[in-house]
């Protein structure tokens, strides 16, 4: 649900998960005090959705932040991997020095 | 020892040229050269030609100055060392192609620190400073670490312009930025130690290699004194007085913190506030405390340490390589683009390409070369040529790197026109050559007290005589009427309103200000300084003890002046000071320094260095900069006490 609240905001007190399945003419109805968010998919192809409930709906379905934007975190959690290695090189090196000089 | 070495030039090697192949061109068959025509090619594809590949198609780039590379630090980390965008602009005749390169400031942090990092390495260890106790250690580290990190959070409008895509605004972007900093404090911290008492003899180096990071206010070296500030306070070694009253204005400072003023740090990277806040005044205030005592307690810990000979060596060397550097970066825009980003400088180095050049009213155009000022860089080398007088009077011969040290500095002080500096510089060697010679000491000594008398006396009567002339009316009004023509409407700051009060009713501020005025209009400094007056808006208390440690945000955004062609700073360390800490700590502290001189008359060396300091700092922003600000505070407290009888070669 995390992944909802970044990308649609918070959950609206009023909100019902609504089954879709059981109307496939089911059109979503405008929330008009609700900002219009683009969301993408994998390949690339975009989408705005104009109420919370309609973007609950694509998230949920896997549609979500641009593919630069998904590379760019996947590079920062690559970043944040080699900084924790170069601070475990680091640390453990003071360590074993300590533990050769005594 | 000697594959670590290897080891430690392949890493410096592929940081330095490995980013500026990183290219996503797979499926681009052919990259034209850029021209007015062609220039859509590099629009429709930012951010996939590598710097090298565009290099490669644009060989003229190399060297022909209608190219300028800039760093755009707010770009993807894919982007990083490729060609994000290119803007053509036509000046007169000439066709200028703005390169902007991708690059992160995420990963500068780690990639130009590492640089950094490796490179103070080459510096031979000697591990005779004393140890500190393991937890305080270890304590001090964690803590400058957060304080790092919190001059982030605290910044926010600063970095979120330079940072790409991390939400600031969330506790867990700051993990990232944690680490990243923990592994920079930690190794640096390391690595200096155990080179501390050599690296007091190498700081002139911090001219050299700035070590400011793109696209961050901060610098790579205060990381250390924020450290051994900390140590410091653990370990007690501070003037309680001095300290006690600084916490006092600190908590009036963070009180009086009201409103938000942006200010754009600019040249002043790494040493200055960017916004005018609560949470970025309360950094810049810990962040001045810590490196004020950290910079007293290395002293402490390093003066022995301290040799003439070396330390005049190590200015030689730096000076030519500031002078030769300076010279290569501005004739090939490539080289300037890669010095100004692996040297950590606060500017681009000058495009000027010809330091020898005059304007059309036969005017010398300094020439700063890598500095971001050339009065800035005029003051360094004119301090080279000082040290190298000490240290020929020292050992009463030249060497070789005395030769390279004021040829240099000669030169490179020559291109700055700095001519505040050239004058003294003149003056103190005279005064040494004089010295040195004992008839004209003897003859001197010889005029009897009525001739002094006499000389003092006509003076005087010289003095007041030109005081009483329109020429002096005309230069004590000077500032006033800078002041009153960028004035804004109907807009007046506390501070001009006071001024125009003054001149109305010619009270004690009117004589004091003129006075003030006629120095300013001889420096050349009437303009800038009018305008200074003219945005100069504080509080009573404002004025008696400043508004924070180095804050500009809130003078350059709290009273509307007229527009200027370009954005201009005051000019003046002693003014900026006043607004960091207001006139009375201000002249308390040139009080102080000022009776340091009078009781130190035999010590010629650190008088002459200190009136150079002072007789600089009047005139110039430098103070405002980290390195100086660095080397002023060395070059003060070792001349202080360091005196020829002290070290014998």
């Amino acid at each position: 649900m995390s992944e909802v609240v970044e990308l649609c905001g918070e959950i609206p007190s009023d909100f019902e998960k609504v089954d879709f399945s059981s109307n496939p003419n089911f059109v979503f109805e405008n929330d008009p005090t609700f900002t219009a968010k683009q969301l993408f998919d994998e390949e690339g192809n975009t989408i705005f959705v104009n109420s919370f409930v309609e973007c609950e709906h694509y998230v949920t379905g896997g549609w979500g932040y641009s593919p630069s934007k998904n590379n760019e975190s996947h590079l920062l959690d690559i970043l944040f991997y080699v900084v924790v290695a170069l601070l475990v090189v680091t640390y453990s090196k003071n360590f074993v020095k300590r533990y050769i000089k005594k | 020892m000697l594959k670590k070495d290897y080891f430690v030039y392949l890493l410096i090697v592929l940081i330095l040229f490995l980013p500026w192949f990183n290219s996503d061109s797979d499926q681009i068959n052919f990259i034209p050269e850029i021209s007015q025509e062609e220039n859509p090619f590099y629009e429709i594809n930012p951010c996939k030609i590598s710097l090298f590949e565009f290099f490669n198609a644009n060989k003229k780039s190399l060297f022909q100055d209608h190219y300028f590379f800039r760093p755009n630090n707010d770009s993807p980390i894919n982007c990083f060392g490729r060609i994000a965008g290119i803007s053509v602009q036509q000046k007169n005749l000439e066709t200028q192609f703005i390169v902007s390169v991708g690059v992160n400031s995420l990963v500068n942090l780690l990639l130009q620190g590492s640089l950094w990092l490796l490179i103070i390495s080459f510096v031979k260890k000697r591990n005779l400073v004393k140890k500190s106790n393991f937890l305080f250690h270890e304590i001090a580290i964690v803590s400058t670490t957060y304080l790092l990190t919190y001059s982030i959070y605290a910044q926010q409008r600063f970095y979120g312009t330079n940072i790409y895509l991390l939400d600031l605004s969330k506790t867990s972007s700051y993990v990232l930025i944690f680490l990243i900093f923990l592994f920079l404090t930690k190794n640096l911290i390391e690595v200096y130690i155990a080179r501390s008492s050599k690296l007091i003899n190498m700081v002139p180096f911090i001219f050299l290699l700035s070590g400011i990071f793109s696209g961050s206010n901060l610098v790579l070296f205060s990381f250390i004194f924020l450290y051994s500030g900390i140590q410091a306070l653990f370990e007690k070694k501070y003037n309680k007085k001095i300290v006690s009253t600084y916490l006092v204005l600190s908590f009036w400072w963070l009180i009086n913190s009201n409103g938000s003023f942006y200010f754009n740090p600019g040249k002043f990277r790494g040493f200055t506030n960017s916004v005018y806040e609560f949470n970025a005044n309360l950094y810049w205030i810990v962040f001045f405390l810590l490196i004020v005592l950290g910079v007293l307690r290395e002293l402490q810990l390093c003066l022995k340490y301290f040799n003439l000979q070396e330390f005049s060596t190590y200015f030689s060397i730096s000076s030519a390589a500031i002078l030769l550097t300076g010279l290569i970066g501005s004739n090939f825009p490539s080289i300037n683009f890669l010095v100004t980003y692996y040297l950590g400088l606060q500017r681009n180095v000058v495009e000027l390409i010809n330091p020898f050049v005059f304007d059309e009213f036969g005017v010398k155009i300094s020439w700063r070369g890598i500095s971001p000022s050339s009065e800035t860089i005029g003051e360094f080398f004119g301090l080279c040529l000082l040290i190298n007088l000490f240290s020929i009077l020292q050992k009463s011969k030249l060497d070789k790197f005395n030769y390279i040290g004021v040829l240099s500095a000669g030169i490179g002080l020559y291109f700055s026109d700095n001519r505040t500096s050239i004058f003294i510089v003149f003056f103190i060697i005279s005064f040494f050559f004089l010295k040195a010679n004992n008839q004209v000491i003897h003859i001197v000594k010889k005029i009897s007290k009525k001739i002094k008398i006499g000389f003092l006396a006509s003076a005087l009567v010289i003095v007041y005589i030109f005081l009483q002339t329109d020429t002096y009316k005309f230069y004590s009004e000077s500032l006033l009427g800078n002041s009153l023509l960028y004035q804004y409407d109907s807009v007046f700051s506390s501070y001009l309103k006071l001024l125009i009060t003054s001149y109305e009713e010619k009270n004690l501020l009117y004589y004091v200000f003129g006075f003030f005025s006629a120095v300013g209009y001889l420096l050349n400094r009437a303009e800038m300084w009018g305008i200074f007056f003219a945005r100069y808006n504080p509080t009573t208390l404002e004025l008696i003890v400043g508004s924070g440690p180095l804050t500009l945000g809130q003078l350059y955004g709290e009273i509307k002046i007229e527009e200027l062609s370009s954005f201009l700073l005051p000019h003046s360390s002693l003014l900026s000071y006043i607004v960091y800490f207001g006139l009375l700590p201000t002249l308390y502290g040139l009080y102080k320094l000022f009776s340091v001189m009078k009781n130190s008359k035999s010590n010629i060396m650190f008088l002459s260095v200190s009136t150079y300091i002072i007789l600089n700092i009047i005139k110039n922003d430098s103070l405002n900069y980290f390195p100086v600000f660095l080397l002023y505070g060395y070059l003060l407290i070792i001349f202080y006490k360091f005196t020829f009888t002290t070290e014998r070669i």
